[in-house]
Protein backbone atom coordinates (compact mmCIF):
# COMPACT_ATOMS: atom_id res chain seq x y z
CA UNK A 1 0.00 0.00 0.00
CA UNK A 2 1.02 3.24 -0.99
CA UNK A 3 1.32 6.18 0.87
CA UNK A 4 -0.27 9.57 0.20
CA UNK A 5 1.76 12.75 1.94
CA UNK A 6 0.06 15.82 2.69
CA UNK A 7 3.05 17.99 4.24
CA UNK A 8 5.60 18.30 7.00
CA UNK A 9 5.58 19.64 9.87
CA UNK A 10 7.17 19.35 13.97
CA UNK A 11 6.39 16.13 16.08
CA UNK A 12 5.63 18.91 18.36
CA UNK A 13 2.72 20.64 16.60
CA UNK A 14 -0.10 20.77 19.46
CA UNK A 15 -2.65 19.98 16.84
CA UNK A 16 -2.32 17.30 14.42
CA UNK A 17 -5.39 16.43 12.16
CA UNK A 18 -5.15 12.56 12.71
CA UNK A 19 -8.43 11.11 11.55
CA UNK A 20 -9.01 14.11 9.30
CA UNK A 21 -10.47 13.41 6.01
CA UNK A 22 -7.89 12.82 3.26
CA UNK A 23 -7.49 11.90 -0.20
CA UNK A 24 -9.91 9.03 -1.67
CA UNK A 25 -13.66 7.91 -1.52
CA UNK A 26 -13.86 6.82 0.59
CA UNK A 27 -11.58 9.74 2.45
CA UNK A 28 -8.62 7.83 3.94
CA UNK A 29 -7.81 8.85 7.49
CA UNK A 30 -4.79 10.76 7.94
CA UNK A 31 -2.26 9.56 9.89
CA UNK A 32 1.15 10.64 11.97
CA UNK A 33 4.29 9.60 10.51
CA UNK A 34 7.07 10.56 13.36
CA UNK A 35 11.03 10.93 13.67
CA UNK A 36 13.05 12.94 16.38
CA UNK A 37 11.52 16.65 15.93
CA UNK A 38 9.50 16.07 12.63
CA UNK A 39 6.09 14.26 11.46
CA UNK A 40 5.19 13.60 8.17
CA UNK A 41 1.08 14.03 8.01
CA UNK A 42 -0.10 11.27 5.39
CA UNK A 43 -2.75 8.56 4.43
CA UNK A 44 -3.37 6.12 2.52
CA UNK A 45 -2.79 6.40 -1.15
CA UNK A 46 -6.39 5.13 -2.90
CA UNK A 47 -5.52 3.32 -6.29
CA UNK A 48 -5.88 5.77 -9.33
CA UNK A 49 -4.88 8.63 -7.59
CA UNK A 50 -6.57 11.63 -10.16
CA UNK A 51 -6.48 15.50 -9.22
CA UNK A 52 -9.73 15.76 -8.70
CA UNK A 53 -11.36 18.62 -7.17
CA UNK A 54 -12.40 17.00 -4.07
CA UNK A 55 -8.93 14.98 -3.69
CA UNK A 56 -7.22 18.77 -4.35
CA UNK A 57 -9.49 19.97 -1.70
CA UNK A 58 -9.16 17.30 1.16
CA UNK A 59 -5.04 18.23 0.60
CA UNK A 60 -5.90 21.72 1.07
CA UNK A 61 -8.37 20.76 4.01
CA UNK A 62 -6.09 19.09 5.51
CA UNK A 63 -3.05 21.41 5.32
CA UNK A 64 -4.95 24.08 5.94
CA UNK A 65 -6.26 22.71 9.38
CA UNK A 66 -2.50 21.32 10.33
CA UNK A 67 -1.30 25.29 9.64
CA UNK A 68 -4.01 27.11 11.47
CA UNK A 69 -2.45 25.83 14.88
CA UNK A 70 1.32 25.52 13.99
CA UNK A 71 3.81 25.81 10.76
CA UNK A 72 3.70 23.38 8.11
CA UNK A 73 5.72 22.41 4.94
CA UNK A 74 2.60 21.77 2.75
CA UNK A 75 4.12 19.36 -0.40
CA UNK A 76 2.49 19.67 -4.08
CA UNK A 77 -0.61 17.83 -4.66
CA UNK A 78 0.23 14.47 -5.76
CA UNK A 79 2.95 13.48 -4.02
CA UNK A 80 3.30 9.94 -3.02
CA UNK A 81 5.47 7.34 -1.38
CA UNK A 82 6.39 3.80 -1.73
CA UNK A 83 5.00 3.11 1.94
CA UNK A 84 5.71 4.34 5.22
CA UNK A 85 9.09 3.17 5.82
CA UNK A 86 10.30 5.89 2.47
CA UNK A 87 8.49 8.74 4.53
CA UNK A 88 10.28 7.55 7.76
CA UNK A 89 13.68 7.66 5.47
CA UNK A 90 13.13 11.22 3.91
CA UNK A 91 12.13 12.22 7.67
CA UNK A 92 15.55 10.75 9.01
CA UNK A 93 17.43 11.99 6.26
CA UNK A 94 16.22 15.45 6.38
CA UNK A 95 14.95 16.36 9.48
CA UNK A 96 17.48 18.99 10.02
CA UNK A 97 16.71 20.66 6.78
CA UNK A 98 12.75 20.45 7.66
CA UNK A 99 13.35 22.20 10.96
CA UNK A 100 15.19 24.80 9.78
CA UNK A 101 12.30 25.48 7.23
CA UNK A 102 9.74 25.40 9.71
CA UNK A 103 11.76 27.77 11.70
CA UNK A 104 11.77 30.23 9.25
CA UNK A 105 7.96 29.86 8.35
CA UNK A 106 6.90 29.95 11.99
CA UNK A 107 4.23 32.61 12.63
CA UNK A 108 3.85 33.69 8.72
CA UNK A 109 1.23 32.58 6.72
CA UNK A 110 0.68 33.12 2.43
CA UNK A 111 -2.10 35.12 0.88
CA UNK A 112 -2.35 34.94 -2.64
CA UNK A 113 -3.58 38.27 -4.40
CA UNK A 114 -4.57 37.93 -7.93
CA UNK A 115 -5.71 41.39 -9.76
CA UNK A 116 -7.86 42.23 -12.62
CA UNK A 117 -9.08 45.11 -14.47
CA UNK A 118 -13.16 46.00 -13.80
CA UNK A 119 -13.02 46.00 -18.14
CA UNK A 120 -16.08 49.05 -18.22
CA UNK A 121 -13.90 51.18 -15.55
CA UNK A 122 -10.60 50.32 -17.39
CA UNK A 123 -12.33 51.24 -20.91
CA UNK A 124 -13.23 54.63 -19.30
CA UNK A 125 -9.45 55.31 -18.64
CA UNK A 126 -7.79 54.04 -21.30
CA UNK A 127 -9.88 56.53 -23.48
CA UNK A 128 -9.82 59.41 -20.73
CA UNK A 129 -5.88 58.96 -21.09
CA UNK A 130 -5.58 58.81 -24.43
CA UNK A 131 -7.97 61.80 -26.79
CA UNK A 132 -7.43 60.15 -29.84
CA UNK A 133 -8.83 56.56 -29.25
CA UNK A 134 -11.56 59.13 -27.12
CA UNK A 135 -11.93 60.78 -30.38
CA UNK A 136 -12.38 57.97 -32.69
CA UNK A 137 -14.68 56.38 -30.33
CA UNK A 138 -16.93 59.20 -30.25
CA UNK A 139 -16.72 59.41 -33.85
CA UNK A 140 -17.90 55.57 -34.44
CA UNK A 141 -20.64 56.03 -31.97
CA UNK A 142 -21.62 59.26 -33.59
CA UNK A 143 -22.11 57.36 -36.78
CA UNK A 144 -23.89 54.46 -35.03
CA UNK A 145 -21.45 52.19 -34.47
CA UNK A 146 -18.90 52.51 -37.05
CA UNK A 147 -17.96 49.77 -39.77
CA UNK A 148 -16.65 46.84 -38.52
CA UNK A 149 -13.22 47.60 -39.64
CA UNK A 150 -13.76 50.87 -37.40
CA UNK A 151 -14.26 48.48 -34.91
CA UNK A 152 -11.63 46.35 -35.22
CA UNK A 153 -9.25 49.50 -35.52
CA UNK A 154 -10.22 50.91 -32.92
CA UNK A 155 -10.75 47.70 -30.63
CA UNK A 156 -6.95 46.70 -31.19
CA UNK A 157 -6.00 49.56 -30.14
CA UNK A 158 -7.71 49.98 -27.01
CA UNK A 159 -6.62 46.33 -26.76
CA UNK A 160 -3.12 48.01 -26.82
CA UNK A 161 -3.75 51.09 -24.33
CA UNK A 162 -5.38 48.12 -21.79
CA UNK A 163 -2.55 45.92 -21.96
CA UNK A 164 0.34 48.58 -21.14
CA UNK A 165 -1.85 49.90 -18.59
CA UNK A 166 -1.77 45.95 -17.13
CA UNK A 167 1.91 45.70 -16.77
CA UNK A 168 1.70 49.49 -15.41
CA UNK A 169 -0.68 48.36 -12.75
CA UNK A 170 1.10 44.80 -11.99
CA UNK A 171 3.41 46.93 -10.63
CA UNK A 172 1.05 49.05 -8.64
CA UNK A 173 0.01 46.27 -6.63
CA UNK A 174 3.02 44.29 -5.92
CA UNK A 175 4.43 47.88 -4.83
CA UNK A 176 1.49 48.75 -2.56
CA UNK A 177 1.25 45.66 -0.85
CA UNK A 178 4.80 44.18 -0.44
CA UNK A 179 5.50 46.64 2.24
CA UNK A 180 3.09 44.53 4.13
CA UNK A 181 4.54 41.33 3.45
CA UNK A 182 7.64 39.37 4.69
CA UNK A 183 8.56 38.08 1.03
CA UNK A 184 7.27 38.39 -2.16
CA UNK A 185 6.94 35.90 -4.98
CA UNK A 186 4.65 35.33 -8.13
CA UNK A 187 1.97 33.16 -8.52
CA UNK A 188 1.54 29.95 -11.04
CA UNK A 189 1.77 30.87 -14.14
CA UNK A 190 -2.12 31.51 -15.89
CA UNK A 191 -4.01 34.33 -17.96
CA UNK A 192 -6.61 36.13 -17.44
CA UNK A 193 -5.17 38.39 -14.48
CA UNK A 194 -2.74 41.55 -14.82
CA UNK A 195 -1.18 40.17 -11.64
CA UNK A 196 -0.93 36.80 -9.38
CA UNK A 197 1.52 37.32 -6.17
CA UNK A 198 1.82 35.64 -3.32
CA UNK A 199 2.89 37.16 -0.13
CA UNK A 200 4.35 35.55 2.97
CA UNK A 201 3.00 37.16 5.99
CA UNK A 202 3.49 37.52 9.50
CA UNK A 203 0.30 36.32 10.88
CA UNK A 204 0.29 39.18 13.58
CA UNK A 205 0.45 41.46 10.63
CA UNK A 206 -2.65 39.85 8.65
CA UNK A 207 -4.21 43.40 9.81
CA UNK A 208 -2.06 45.61 8.24
CA UNK A 209 -1.87 43.58 5.22
CA UNK A 210 -5.80 43.85 5.09
CA UNK A 211 -5.57 46.94 5.47
CA UNK A 212 -3.03 47.83 2.73
CA UNK A 213 -5.19 45.63 0.14
CA UNK A 214 -8.10 48.32 0.98
CA UNK A 215 -6.66 51.10 0.52
CA UNK A 216 -5.54 49.69 -2.68
CA UNK A 217 -8.76 48.81 -3.61
CA UNK A 218 -10.33 52.04 -2.47
CA UNK A 219 -7.32 54.09 -4.29
CA UNK A 220 -7.51 52.34 -7.81
CA UNK A 221 -11.40 51.28 -8.33
CA UNK A 222 -10.49 49.47 -11.76
CA UNK A 223 -8.96 46.71 -9.97
CA UNK A 224 -10.39 44.34 -9.27
CA UNK A 225 -8.44 42.34 -6.51
CA UNK A 226 -8.93 38.82 -4.92
CA UNK A 227 -7.43 37.73 -1.87
CA UNK A 228 -7.12 33.88 -0.39
CA UNK A 229 -5.56 33.49 2.85
CA UNK A 230 -4.32 32.94 5.36
CA UNK A 231 -3.05 29.74 3.54
CA UNK A 232 -0.60 27.62 4.50
CA UNK A 233 3.24 28.70 2.86
CA UNK A 234 2.67 26.59 -0.39
CA UNK A 235 4.85 28.80 -2.31
CA UNK A 236 7.51 29.61 0.18
CA UNK A 237 8.95 26.12 0.80
CA UNK A 238 11.09 25.66 -1.67
CA UNK B 1 0.65 22.05 -16.93
CA UNK B 2 -2.08 23.76 -18.24
CA UNK B 3 -5.16 25.59 -16.61
CA UNK B 4 -8.34 25.92 -18.46
CA UNK B 5 -9.33 29.80 -17.33
CA UNK B 6 -11.42 30.31 -20.55
CA UNK B 7 -14.57 29.04 -18.97
CA UNK B 8 -17.27 30.84 -16.69
CA UNK B 9 -18.40 29.61 -13.18
CA UNK B 10 -22.13 28.31 -12.93
CA UNK B 11 -20.78 24.45 -11.31
CA UNK B 12 -18.41 25.87 -9.15
CA UNK B 13 -21.10 27.49 -7.05
CA UNK B 14 -19.33 30.93 -7.26
CA UNK B 15 -16.03 29.96 -5.26
CA UNK B 16 -13.45 31.23 -7.87
CA UNK B 17 -11.60 31.97 -4.59
CA UNK B 18 -11.39 28.30 -4.11
CA UNK B 19 -9.94 27.39 -7.66
CA UNK B 20 -7.42 30.23 -6.69
CA UNK B 21 -6.33 28.10 -3.41
CA UNK B 22 -6.26 25.03 -6.00
CA UNK B 23 -4.08 26.30 -8.53
CA UNK B 24 -1.28 26.81 -5.47
CA UNK B 25 -2.49 23.52 -4.20
CA UNK B 26 -1.44 21.64 -7.72
CA UNK B 27 1.57 24.37 -8.67
CA UNK B 28 3.48 25.24 -5.69
CA UNK B 29 4.62 23.17 -2.39
CA UNK B 30 7.24 21.02 -1.72
CA UNK B 31 8.20 18.43 -4.19
CA UNK B 32 9.88 15.54 -2.59
CA UNK B 33 12.33 13.60 -5.19
CA UNK B 34 11.93 10.39 -3.19
CA UNK B 35 8.33 10.13 -4.06
CA UNK B 36 6.09 9.65 -6.71
CA UNK B 37 3.57 12.54 -8.34
CA UNK B 38 0.53 11.62 -9.37
CA UNK B 39 -0.10 12.18 -13.02
CA UNK B 40 -1.77 15.65 -13.75
CA UNK B 41 -3.10 14.65 -17.22
CA UNK B 42 -6.80 15.69 -17.10
CA UNK B 43 -6.64 18.97 -14.73
CA UNK B 44 -8.93 21.31 -16.67
CA UNK B 45 -11.40 19.95 -14.16
CA UNK B 46 -10.07 23.39 -12.80
CA UNK B 47 -12.27 26.43 -13.73
CA UNK B 48 -12.07 30.08 -13.16
CA UNK B 49 -13.61 32.84 -14.50
CA UNK B 50 -11.12 35.46 -15.62
CA UNK B 51 -11.24 37.94 -17.96
CA UNK B 52 -8.50 37.68 -20.75
CA UNK B 53 -6.75 40.61 -23.32
CA UNK B 54 -6.33 38.49 -25.77
CA UNK B 55 -5.39 39.77 -29.24
CA UNK B 56 -8.50 38.54 -31.21
CA UNK B 57 -11.18 39.94 -33.29
CA UNK B 58 -13.56 39.08 -31.05
CA UNK B 59 -11.80 41.08 -27.90
CA UNK B 60 -11.07 44.15 -30.41
CA UNK B 61 -15.18 44.10 -31.16
CA UNK B 62 -15.96 43.79 -27.71
CA UNK B 63 -13.97 46.87 -26.67
CA UNK B 64 -14.82 49.00 -29.70
CA UNK B 65 -18.50 48.50 -28.86
CA UNK B 66 -17.83 49.12 -24.84
CA UNK B 67 -15.99 52.19 -25.67
CA UNK B 68 -19.15 52.96 -28.12
CA UNK B 69 -21.21 52.72 -24.90
CA UNK B 70 -19.18 54.23 -22.27
CA UNK B 71 -20.71 57.59 -21.93
CA UNK B 72 -17.82 60.20 -21.05
CA UNK B 73 -18.87 62.61 -18.97
CA UNK B 74 -17.97 65.04 -15.93
CA UNK B 75 -17.65 68.04 -18.32
CA UNK B 76 -13.43 68.22 -17.50
CA UNK B 77 -11.19 68.81 -20.68
CA UNK B 78 -13.84 70.40 -22.09
CA UNK B 79 -12.39 72.24 -25.34
CA UNK B 80 -12.33 75.92 -25.31
CA UNK B 81 -14.52 76.12 -28.18
CA UNK B 82 -16.91 73.88 -27.07
CA UNK B 83 -19.87 76.42 -28.85
CA UNK B 84 -18.15 75.60 -32.53
CA UNK B 85 -17.32 71.76 -31.60
CA UNK B 86 -21.37 71.76 -31.17
CA UNK B 87 -21.99 73.23 -33.98
CA UNK B 88 -19.79 71.27 -36.26
CA UNK B 89 -20.99 68.13 -34.86
CA UNK B 90 -24.19 69.01 -35.02
CA UNK B 91 -23.95 69.86 -39.15
CA UNK B 92 -21.98 66.70 -39.29
CA UNK B 93 -24.52 64.67 -36.79
CA UNK B 94 -27.19 65.81 -39.30
CA UNK B 95 -25.33 64.64 -42.75
CA UNK B 96 -25.10 61.31 -41.56
CA UNK B 97 -21.12 61.18 -40.82
CA UNK B 98 -18.63 62.64 -38.49
CA UNK B 99 -15.39 64.45 -38.96
CA UNK B 100 -13.77 63.14 -35.82
CA UNK B 101 -13.65 66.64 -33.74
CA UNK B 102 -15.21 64.81 -30.78
CA UNK B 103 -12.17 64.57 -28.93
CA UNK B 104 -12.52 66.40 -25.59
CA UNK B 105 -16.35 66.72 -25.49
CA UNK B 106 -18.15 67.58 -22.25
CA UNK B 107 -20.83 65.49 -21.31
CA UNK B 108 -23.77 67.58 -22.92
CA UNK B 109 -22.57 67.72 -26.16
CA UNK B 110 -21.76 63.69 -26.23
CA UNK B 111 -25.28 63.16 -24.76
CA UNK B 112 -26.93 65.54 -27.49
CA UNK B 113 -25.12 63.67 -30.47
CA UNK B 114 -25.74 60.76 -29.00
CA UNK B 115 -29.55 61.01 -28.93
CA UNK B 116 -29.19 62.96 -32.36
CA UNK B 117 -27.06 60.55 -34.13
CA UNK B 118 -29.38 56.97 -32.47
CA UNK B 119 -32.61 59.18 -33.98
CA UNK B 120 -30.78 59.64 -37.83
CA UNK B 121 -29.67 55.95 -37.19
CA UNK B 122 -33.44 54.56 -35.96
CA UNK B 123 -34.69 57.02 -39.06
CA UNK B 124 -32.30 55.64 -41.64
CA UNK B 125 -33.26 52.10 -40.31
CA UNK B 126 -36.58 52.74 -40.89
CA UNK B 127 -35.67 54.10 -44.26
CA UNK B 128 -34.15 50.93 -45.59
Amino acid sequence: MSTYVYGITRSSHPALPEKADGVGDPPRPVRVITHGGVAALVSDAPENLRPKRRDLLAHQNVLGEAGEAGTVLPLRFGGVSPDDDAVLAVLREREAHYLERLTSLDGKVEYNVKAAHDEEAVLHQVLVDNPDLRALSQDHRATGGGTYEQKLALGERVAAAVKHREARDAVLVQEALEGAAVECRPGPEGTGRLVNLSFLVERDHAGAFSDAVDALRREHGHLVLQVNGPLPPYSFVE
Amino acid sequence: MTVDTRSTPGGSGGSSGLYDVLELVLDRGLVIDAFVRVSLVGIEILKVDVRVVVASVDTYLRFAEACNRLDLETGRKAPAQLTDVVDDMTESGARGKTRGALQGAAQTVSETLGRSSSRQQKKEEQEK
